[in-house]
C-alpha cells in the first residue's frame, strides 16, 4: 500500500471508538483531499471532536484505518501526531498563562534540537507569523495579559508554527467578531492555496456554506456522508445534522411586555475595565439583546452589574429601588442571574454531578434554617428541571464532564431556572452548540420572559440577537453606541454601531 | 449511576470495576485478612483497641484536613497545633474547671485555624504557605508555653479525663467513638448540609462558584477554622491519653493526614472526597504501622512501606478515573 499519489491527503475508514460502554464512533469514514477545506457537523456529541483527537493521536481508534498521503498511519500521541504534520486548534484554549506569546507559540519545540534558547529569534519568528496572519498582538506579551480572541489567534498561529499538513480547526470563530473571522478566512485560503488541508468544525453553517468545499456530517456517531458543498444549502445541511426538517430555528415571540422597566442602570463604570457611562433598562418580559465587536466591553458590562468587577460610579435600580450589587452574592440576594460566557471555567462545575449542579443556587428553597438539604425536594426540583429543559442524561448524578457542550449549557442555565430571578444576564447563550439543542434554549430564554423576568442577551452571533430580542444595544469601545428597535434589526446596522458610525 | 450492586457486580468487568471503584475499603479488607493471617495477636481485643487508640488523634485532624482539602487547599499547621493545644489544655485543666479547659482549649483552636482562614480567604496567601507559617508559629509557642518539658495532668479534672481517654465502652475505646462521632457527622454534612455541598463546589470551580453567588471567602475561611477546632479535638485526646501535654506531640501528623486522604481518594486539587474513605485511609495506614509493629519491623522500614502504599493507592484510583 506504498501509493504517495493518493488523491486524498486523509483517509479515515470504519474508524469506531467508544469510552467504557459508550460507543461515541461507529465505522466513520472520513476523506479530506488535499488542498481543501473540509468541514465537519454534527451536533453536539455526535463524535466530530472525538474523530479529530484520533486523527492527532489523542485518542486512540478501536478499529478502522487512517491513511495520510495513502500510507497508514496510527499516532499513538499528539507529538507522533504533530511529527506527521497533523496539527491541531481545540476549542479548549490549551495555551500556557504565564508563558510569553512567543514562548507559547513554540513551546513544543523547546529544547528539541538547541541546548540554549535563541529568545530574541523566537520572539522575531513569532512576530512575523503573528504579523503574517494580520492580527496585532505582540509576541512578548504575556499570554495571561491577552484577550480571548487574542488567545485563539496565538493558538492558531501555534499550529502553524509547525511544517503542518493537516490544519484541525475545532470552532475556532465562536470568539470572533466578524472582522476578526474575515481575516480569519483570509488566512484560511491562503493556507488551502498551499496545499494544506483544513479540517474545519463549527456550527455557524453560514460560515461553512462561504468557507467550506466539502462537507461531512456526523450524527450520533455514524456519518451520514460527506458531499460537495456547492451541491447543498443550509436547509439541507440542517436536515442531515438533526435527521428532521427544521421548521423555525427562532421561536416567535408573544410574550407581553410590562411597561415599567424592571430593572435599570444609570451611568454605570468600571473600576478597572473599559466599560463607562453604561445605562439602559429592562422591562418584565422583554428580552434586550447586546451586540458588539468582540473586546467592546459587553461581558464586562454584565460582569459589572453583577458584582464580579468593581464599580466606579452609576447607579443601579430594580423594580425603581437603588440597589447595590457589589459582589455576586449581593447581586444573587437581588435575584440577579449571570449565565457566563465562558462555560468550562465559570458556568459549571465540571466534576459534579448535574443535581449538585443545579441545586448550588437554590439551597435556601430546598434546605432548612440549619441548612439540611430535603434530597426529595432537591431530586424533584432537579429532575423536573432537566425533563423541562431536555438534558441528555441517563440520570440526574451523571457528572457534567460527561455530557455534551448542549447540554452542559443547559445545566448552567438550569442553575438559574431553579431559583426565582427578577433578571437574568446571558452571555452567549449558545457558544458552541449545536442546532438542536440551540433551539431549546431559544424557546426556553422565551418561556422565562414569559414568567414577568427582564432577560438580557449578549451574542456575537448576529442571526441569533436578531432572531430572539425585542431591542438590541450596541456596544462600541466600552459603552452603548446605538439603540436598534426591532424594526431596524440587520447585520449591516448593528455592524455599523459596532465600528462606532452612524446608521446610513 | 444508580446501578444497584448486583448490576455493577454483573456488568462485563465489572467486579474488576467494583473493586477498582471501592479501592480503598477492598485494600482495607486485604489488609485486615492479611494480618489476621499472619499474626495471632492481631484479632486480640487489647491489640484491635490499642489500634483504634492509636489512630482516633490522627483520624480526627484527617478529618479536618479533609474538608481543607476539599475547597483545594491543605492545612500544614495542624501536626504543631496537636501539640501547642495539648500544652495548652493540660495548662488549663491544672487551673480551671475541666468544662472550661475543655471550652477554651476549643475555641483558641478555633482561633488560630481561623487566622489560616483569614490569610487564605481574605488576603488571598497561599495555603501551603500560611498554613506552613502557622505551623512554626504554633509549634514555637507550644515549647514557649510548656518551657520545653511536658506538663502533666494534676488535678481530679485530669484524673477524669485520662480515665475516658483509656477506658471503652461497648468494648469500644471512647476516643474511638469521638473520632467516629466526627467521622459520621461529618459525612452527613458533605452529603445533607449545605455547608457540605457548597465546600465541595468552591473546590471544584472556585470562579463558577463565585459567580453562582456563593460566598467563597466566608467558606474557605471556615474550613481552616474548622480544621483548627479540630485538632483542639485531637490534642485533648492525644494529653489525656498520656495525661500530659507535650510540645513535642503531633511531629508530622499534617503529614500523615494527607497521606490517609489521598489514600482516601481525595483529590489535593479539590471537590472530591468523601470522610467515610478518609476513615479508612485512616485505618489502612494504622493498620500498615500495626501489623509491621506485631512483626517487629523497625520504624525505618515501616515508612517505606507506607510511602509504598500511599503509591498504590493513588495509581490504583487513577486506574479508576480512566
Amino acid at each position: 500500500m506504498q501509493n504517495s499519489e493518493s488523491e486524498y491527503r486523509v483517509e479515515m475508514t470504519g474508524i469506531s471508538k467508544s469510552f467504557g460502554v459508550v460507543s461515541v464512533l461507529e465505522g466513520v469514514d472520513f476523506k479530506v483531499k488535499h488542498g481543501e477545506i473540509h468541514a465537519l457537523l454534527g451536533e453536539n456529541g455526535a463524535g466530530k471532536s472525538t474523530l479529530v483527537k484520533i486523527l492527532s493521536g489523542v485518542h486512540q481508534k478501536d478499529s478502522g484505518q487512517i491513511k495520510l498521503n495513502g500510507q497508514e498511519i496510527s499516532p499513538k500521541n499528539t507529538h507522533e501526531g504533530q511529527v506527521l504534520g497533523i496539527s491541531v486548534v481545540y476549542q479548549e484554549l490549551s495555551l500556557v498563562n504565564d508563558l510569553s506569546v512567543a514562548e507559547n507559540i513554540y513551546l513544543h519545540k523547546l529544547g528539541a534540537s538547541k541546548f540554549w534558547m535563541n529568545w530574541k529569534e523566537i520572539t522575531k519568528d513569532a512576530q512575523e507569523l503573528i504579523d503574517s496572519l494580520g492580527f496585532k498582538i505582540d509576541a512578548s506579551a504575556r499570554v495571561r495579559n491577552l484577550s480571548i480572541v487574542q488567545k485563539q489567534v496565538v493558538e492558531i498561529a501555534k499550529a502553524l508554527s509547525e511544517d503542518t499538513k493537516v490544519l484541525v480547526l475545532d470552532e475556532p470563530t465562536t470568539v470572533f467578531d466578524p472582522t476578526d473571522t474575515q481575516k480569519l478566512f483570509d488566512n484560511l485560503f491562503k493556507l488551502k492555496a498551499k496545499g494544506i488541508s483544513i479540517i474545519y468544525i463549527s456550527h455557524h453553517l453560514e460560515e461553512i456554506i462561504k468557507i467550506a468545499d466539502s462537507v461531512t456530517v456526523l450524527r450520533d456517531g455514524v456519518d451520514t456522508g460527506s458531499m460537495a458543498v456547492s451541491d447543498t444549502d443550509t436547509d439541507g445541511i440542517i436536515r442531515l445534522m438533526i435527521g428532521r426538517e427544521l421548521k423555525d430555528l427562532y421561536p416567535a415571540r408573544t410574550v407581553e411586555i410590562g411597561k415599567d422597566p424592571i430593572f435599570e442602570v444609570k451611568n454605570l463604570t468600571a473600576k478597572n475595565t473599559l466599560v463607562h457611562d453604561v445605562s439602559f433598562s429592562v422591562r418584565p418580559g422583554e428580552v434586550l439583546g447586546i451586540a458588539g465587536l468582540g473586546g467592546s466591553g459587553r461581558t464586562e458590562t454584565a460582569k459589572l452589574i453583577f458584582g464580579a468587577d468593581k464599580k466606579k460610579s452609576g447607579t443601579i435600580l430594580l423594580n425603581g429601588k437603588e440597589i447595590n450589587t457589589n459582589t455576586p452574592v449581593s447581586a444573587v440576594g437581588h435575584q440577579i442571574g449571570f449565565v457566563s460566557e465562558d462555560r468550562k471555567e465559570e458556568g459549571v462545575f465540571l466534576p459534579l454531578s448535574i443535581r449538585r449542579n443545579i441545586s448550588v443556587t437554590s439551597f435556601t428553597s430546598i434546605s432548612n434554617k440549619f441548612g439540611f438539604i430535603n434530597v426529595d425536594n432537591e431530586y424533584k426540583n432537579v429532575v423536573g428541571l432537566i425533563e423541562k429543559l431536555n438534558v441528555k442524561t441517563p440520570s440526574s448524578e451523571v457528572n457534567v464532564s460527561n455530557l455534551s457542550g448542549g447540554n452542559q449549557q443547559k445545566v448552567a442555565l438550569a442553575k438559574w431556572l431553579s431559583v426565582d430571578s427578577k433578571v437574568i444576564f446571558i452571555d452567549e447563550p449558545t457558544r458552541g452548540v449545536d442546532v438542536g439543542a440551540k433551539i431549546e434554549i431559544y424557546n426556553l430564554i422565551n418561556e422565562v420572559a414569559k414568567k414577568g423576568v427582564g432577560v438580557v442577551v449578549i451574542s456575537s452571533d448576529m442571526p441569533e440577537i436578531m432572531g430572539i430580542s425585542d431591542r438590541i444595544l450596541v456596544m462600541y469601545k466600552g459603552t452603548f453606541y446605538g439603540e436598534l428597535p426591532k424594526e431596524k434589526f440587520s447585520e449591516e446596522n448593528i455592524l455599523r454601531y459596532s465600528i462606532g458610525k452612524p446608521l446610513k | 449511576m444508580n446501578l444497584t450492586i448486583k448490576e455493577q457486580l454483573s456488568s462485563p468487568g465489572g467486579v474488576l470495576k467494583f473493586v477498582v471503584k471501592h479501592n480503598t475499603i477492598f485494600i482495607f479488607i486485604l489488609l485486615l485478612i492479611f494480618s489476621a493471617l499472619i499474626s495471632d495477636v492481631f484479632f486480640t481485643s487489647t491489640n484491635l483497641s490499642n489500634l483504634l487508640k492509636q489512630v482516633s488523634g490522627i483520624g480526627i485532624i484527617s478529618i479536618g484536613m479533609l474538608i481543607v482539602i476539599l475547597t483545594g487547599g491543605i492545612d500544614l499547621s495542624v501536626g504543631s497545633m496537636v501539640a501547642l493545644l495539648a500544652v495548652t489544655f493540660a495548662i488549663l485543666v491544672n487551673i480551671v474547671v475541666l468544662p472550661l479547659a475543655i471550652l477554651i482549649t476549643l475555641t483558641i483552636g478555633f482561633g488560630l485555624g481561623s487566622v489560616s482562614g483569614y490569610l487564605v480567604a481574605y488576603q488571598k496567601m497561599a495555603p501551603f504557605v500560611a498554613t506552613l507559617a502557622l505551623m512554626t508559629i504554633a509549634r514555637g509557642l507550644g515549647f514557649i508555653y510548656s518551657k520545653g518539658s511536658p506538663i502533666t495532668f494534676k488535678t481530679p479534672g485530669g484524673e477524669f479525663m485520662s480515665n475516658f481517654a483509656n477506658n471503652s465502652t461497648l468494648g469500644v475505646p471512647n476516643i474511638a467513638l469521638v473520632f467516629f462521632l466526627i467521622v459520621i457527622l461529618t459525612m452527613v454534612m458533605l452529603r445533607y448540609n449545605v455547608f457540605g455541598r457548597l465546600i465541595i463546589a468552591i473546590g471544584s470551580n472556585e470562579e463558577a462558584s463565585r459567580l453562582s453567588g456563593i460566598k467563597v471567602n466566608k467558606y474557605k475561611f471556615l474550613v481552616y477554622a474548622i480544621s483548627g477546632a479540630l485538632a483542639a479535638t485531637a490534642a485533648i485526646i492525644v494529653a489525656s491519653r498520656t495525661n500530659l501535654g507535650s510540645p513535642n506531640m503531633g511531629m508530622a501528623w499534617e503529614l500523615d493526614a494527607i497521606a490517609a486522604v489521598v489514600i482516601g481518594g481525595a483529590s489535593l486539587n479539590g471537590g472530591k472526597g468523601t470522610a467515610i474513605n478518609t476513615l479508612m485511609g485512616v485505618l489502612i495506614l494504622g493498620l500498615i504501622g500495626n501489623i509491621l509493629n506485631l512483626l517487629n519491623v523497625p520504624s525505618y522500614p515501616q515508612q517505606v512501606v507506607k510511602g509504598a502504599i500511599i503509591i498504590f493507592a493513588v495509581l490504583l484510583q487513577r486506574f479508576e478515573s480512566k
